[in-house]
């Protein structure tokens, strides 16, 4: 127990004595899923709109899609980004194995369906009527889109942050697509598997606690998000 | 003259393989207003829906005084000249002001005329108190009398009505049935689909009832010569531009 108490005031004065090496890891983490989220927020936001508005044949086996999608493994989404990459796959030519591009293409994968999802489920609580209201008084299709958006904006933030809470956290992908290399692709949770397995954990805690917080963080502000769009 | 009138022609549509609505003619006229009855799930609302340019139907041919379209070709001019509204209108997560001007900015209406023209939407639904309040925190009359005034601002040829008065108490019946009133010596065509007796008896010019698809013209004392009258603007707007 002493021990575990030691390791972690250590970590502790790891973390506020501004060591470079470790908030690189950090820098790198929200770097990686800042971006991952800012490509796959908004496209994924349109389809979501899409799948509530439109009346299409197979509209209702495309959400259960999206919804079976958010189960696939990390792991699974890492091997299928290796595979596309890896040199003798179909898009080696790009070179981008190993690469925080790389990292960013898995991220996106993984967290699309949950935004879809979870995006769909707020756009359906806006209901029809809102839809019909914004283009009966003269709202084009866009503009009636942008509406139901501001409508339902704490349920889509909700989306967002989950997202965002569910590829900052993630170990399997970004270890096997980015290769877990110092300076470039080693992030938070790929840094806290390699300590913890060399025995280090002093690093590993820090990190740790960082995520911890962060994790923690999101999901208070979620939970207010959802709180408030209820309300509303 | 605000707009023209237009007449639904061959309004055919199906649910579900159901025959649904099976319509030779219905008439949007300007300056009266229409009752529609029918039972529930007779297709008032779906009827409402394709004349607000909302709803696809499976046929139907638009005739307007600068010819007749097939219905998705008219629909822009549907959307433009007629305004749809829910049984229980939805308010958007705004300010009531904000809610009034939502029409007036989409139509890029400048902020100067756009805050005047709010001004007295308000005051006209008797909701210039209300104005900075969420709309959402609105009492059912109020709200009614919100989405009139909403309606109002963007002077449509035709307003459409589903139900407007379901789960209200008479005090905010009365008020509501005193605005439509007033939309109506103002010129505004109104169809209202309703089975409120009250509502045939006080505002009806003309009452059409819709069963198993079809609509017919029901005589029951209400008000005759909105057809004439809508002929006679048809007449005027086939002057117009």
């Amino acid at each position: 127990m002493g021990e575990i108490l030691r390791t972690t005031g250590d970590a502790l004065i790891l973390l506020f004595s501004g060591e470079a090496a470790l908030w690189d890891i950090i820098a790198i983490s929200f770097s990686v899923s800042l971006r991952a989220i800012l490509v796959s927020a908004p496209l994924a936001i349109l389809v979501a709109f899409v799948l509530t508005v439109g009346r299409f044949p197979g509209r209702r086996a495309l959400i259960s899609a999206f919804n079976s999608l958010m189960a696939v493994p990390a792991v699974v989404i890492g091997l299928t980004v290796y595979l596309m990459l890896s040199r003798s796959g179909p898009m080696g030519d790009l070179k981008l194995l190993f690469t925080q591009t790389a990292m960013i293409i898995g991220q996106i994968l993984l967290a699309f369906p949950l935004l879809v999802a979870m995006s769909h489920a707020a756009l359906q609580a806006a209901e029809r009527d809102a839809w019909e209201t914004a283009i009966t008084l003269g709202a084009k299709p866009w503009q009636a889109m942008l509406t139901i958006m501001r409508e339902v904006r704490f349920g889509l933030l909700a989306a967002v942050i989950a997202g965002f809470a569910r590829i900052i956290a993630e170990v399997g992908c970004s270890m096997m697509v980015g290769g877990n290399i110092l300076g470039v692709t080693r992030n938070i949770p790929t840094a806290i598997a390699l300590e913890t397995s060399k025995g280090e954990f002093v690093q590993g805690i820090a990190l740790g606690m960082v995520l911890l917080f962060l994790a923690l963080f999101l999901n208070f502000v979620l939970s207010f998000m959802q709180g408030k769009g209820e309300l509303s | 003259m605000k707009g023209p009138v237009f007449c639904l022609e061959d309004v055919k549509m199906r649910i579900g393989g159901e025959p649904l609505l099976d319509i030779a003619r219905f008439e949007l006229p300007v300056g009266s207003c229409t009752i529609l009855s029918g039972r529930n799930g007779a297709g008032k609302t779906t009827l409402l829906k394709i004349a607000a340019g909302l709803r696809k139907p499976d046929e139907a041919t638009v005739k307007t005084s600068s010819g007749d379209f097939d219905w998705r070709e008219a629909r822009p001019m549907l959307r433009k000249h007629s305004v749809y509204m829910h049984q229980h209108a939805y308010m958007f997560d705004q300010s009531v002001s904000d809610n009034v001007a939502y029409g007036l900015r989409k139509a890029g209406v400048p902020a100067p005329e756009r805050n005047e023209g709010v001004r007295i939407a308000l005051e006209w639904a008797g909701l210039a108190e209300l104005g900075a309040r969420n709309a959402r925190h609105l009492s059912g009359g109020e709200r009614q009398r919100l989405a009139l005034a909403r309606a109002r601002v963007l002077s449509p040829a035709v307003l459409l009505l589903d139900e407007p008065t379901t789960n209200m108490d008479q005090e905010a019946r009365q008020q509501s049935f005193f605005l439509i009133r007033r939309l109506v010596s103002e010129g505004t065509g109104i169809v209202i689909a309703s089975h409120d007796r009250a509502m045939i008896g006080q505002l009806g010019d003309h009452h059409l009832n819709l069963t198993d698809g079809k609509l017919r013209e029901v005589d029951d004392g209400s008000r005759p010569a909105p057809a004439r009258a809508a002929d006679a603007i048809l007449h005027s707007a086939g002057k117009a531009p």
